[in-house]
């Protein structure tokens, strides 16, 4: 906690030093802390013109909830078949390899093409670039699983479904948390270049449209402060979840 | 008839070894056993044509050096390992896969770490024991967990238990889904020397509560142990293409007690017997090269 505190006011140091080489053409954390003050009055406000910083936010959660948990509910199982079969994995990995490297943005276009709807390709975006994290690190948790584990599932002639439920899924669970933490940071960084390219209701177009576009850099700067904690955030609880299901042999 | 008068008495020399006639109280009967593995550097052979029968109730040990197949061999019993060539029978029927007739406990517990010790123990009863009711199946764990006297820990995790407890759980496991046959493979190999004394009690008492009516095959590379336990001790060859060296008969009475024994000479006897088949260098001037 002293080192976090200490992280931050090194930041806000640089960050100073940084507005006034810059003679405040980058806002300084006061003018900022402004700013801040100002997008944060009504942060729920419900306009159709004027939607509130909180609402903003939320809609870019809610994208990056949707694409995210479609992406992990096909990444999992297909990690534990990729992980329990040699001949899957042979097949399936060229796919993934070929797939993984391309850049999100990439697929914005192919999206559009099939949703004919912004909205929709920014999901499919999400989806895509959520699947790859998630898809590799089950596949490696599964292909892990110790001898003993699998030998008391056949010993004591467990069901495939007892193998699954009782010795796959709690051996691996540490696994897919670690997977399930890299994707939605990835999808967390990746809404933001979407939504500048989509427009719409969300943090992306915020930072393109009132900050660029509305000639407020103290908005960026804002918008990036929120960014970022939310993205931290969203890691702890992934952390956390990881460390609550790991287990001492 | 003469024929099979001279066969028992070549059975009786040969200890049983080469008899692969099923009797109504034969349990386990190895015939002509071959195991190989393919690896990187062409086929390894681990036991080679073993034979060995194992009557009811009688408790047996491999014993033999690290690497010599003894657990290979145990395998084939559990069904865990297939035979590349023979057959084993157990309870009249040929081993194709691990069942429920044969319980096994793993050389290092493999216990489910994110079960509790209860849930380790009602997974293994609920697949093993298909046909029986919830409750009877519940009614089975706690009896099993309360005559190994876990029944207080039963809701800890295996991580939060030390080794003997451990081994206690894996124990209960395996006699909670009744088998005939219980194989343990180097069970108490990771204990300390005070908790194994403790566990080999605690096991006989198991076996006695049962009217000795489980067959236990064992593998260990523990005399001591082996001759506490086992009617029979059977000395393994070095492997690879490891085979039967000897059986050693150990008659010792029943029930026995670990202070006493060692001072009987028939202990001492079978104690050197075996020293001397497992060892052959007894001091460092026994060291020529």
């Amino acid at each position: 906690m002293v080192y976090f505190a200490a992280g931050m006011l090194l930041l806000l140091g640089m960050w100073d030093m940084v507005s006034r080489l810059t003679k405040g053409e980058i806002p300084s954390p006061i003018a900022t802390w402004g700013t801040f003050k100002e997008v944060m009055t009504n942060p729920f406000q419900n306009d159709p013109d004027n939607k509130g910083i909180g609402i903003k936010l939320l809609s870019s959660l809610a994208r990056v909830g949707i694409g995210f948990g479609l992406g992990s509910l096909i990444a999992i199982p297909l990690g534990f078949v990729l992980g329990s079969s040699r001949i899957a994995m042979n097949i399936i990995n060229p796919i993934v390899q070929i797939l993984r490297p391309v850049s999100p943005l990439a697929w914005f276009p192919l999206g559009l093409a099939i949703f004919q709807d912004s909205p929709k390709a920014s999901i499919f975006m999400i989806f895509i670039c959520s699947l790859w994290p998630t898809l590799i690190n089950t596949s490696f948790g599964v292909s892990n699983i110790p001898q003993d584990h699998k030998n008391v599932g056949k010993a004591f002639g467990f069901s495939v479904w007892k193998y699954i439920t009782k010795i796959m899924l709690p051996y691996s669970l540490p696994h897919i948390f670690t997977g399930l933490r890299l994707s939605i940071g990835v999808a967390w960084m990746v809404i933001v270049a979407g939504e500048m390219l989509s427009g719409g209701i969300g943090l992306g177009y915020f930072v393109w449209e009132e900050g660029f576009n509305g000639g407020s850099v103290g908005k960026i700067l804002v918008a990036i402060l929120i960014i970022g904690t939310v993205g931290l955030l969203l890691d702890r609880l992934f952390t956390g979840l990881q460390k609550r299901f790991t287990y001492a042999v | 008839m003469s024929t099979t008068t001279t066969k028992i008495a070549t059975q009786d020399i040969a200890d049983s070894i080469l008899d692969p006639v099923l009797t109504p109280s034969t349990a386990i009967s190895i015939n002509n056993v071959t195991v190989s593995f393919k690896t990187p550097k062409g086929a390894y052979t681990a036991v080679k044509e073993i034979s060995l029968t194992v009557q009811k109730g009688e408790i047996v040990s491999l014993i033999g050096h690290s690497g010599c197949g003894k657990s290979t061999l145990m395998g084939t019993i559990s069904g865990m390992v297939k035979p590349s060539q023979g057959e084993v029978i157990a309870n009249g029927k040929r081993v194709a896969g691990p069942g429920p007739d044969r319980g096994i406990v793993f050389q290092n517990y493999s216990l489910l770490p994110w079960l509790s010790v209860y849930r380790n123990i009602y997974e293994a009863v609920d697949s093993a024991l298909k046909d029986l009711s919830k409750a009877e199946k519940k009614e089975l764990v706690e009896r099993n967990l309360k005559t190994v006297h876990l029944w207080d820990h039963k809701d800890k995790l295996p991580g939060q238990l030390s080794g003997g407890m451990k081994q206690r759980v894996a124990i209960a496991r395996a006699f909670a889904i009744n088998p005939t046959i219980l194989l343990l493979d180097e069970p108490f190999g990771a204990l300390d020397a005070l908790t194994k004394s403790n566990m080999h009690v605690e096991l006989l008492k198991l076996w006695n509560l049962d009217n000795r009516e489980k067959t236990i095959v064992m593998v260990t590379h523990d005399i001591e142990e082996a001759i506490f336990l086992s009617d029979r001790v059977v000395v393994m060859n070095d492997g690879p293409a490891a085979t039967i060296k000897e059986i050693v008969s150990v008659p010792l009475a029943r029930p026995r007690n670990k202070k006493d024994i060692v001072h009987d000479p028939v202990y001492m006897n079978t104690h050197d017997k075996l020293l001397n088949l497992l060892i052959d260098k007894f001091s460092i001037d026994d060291i020529k090269e």
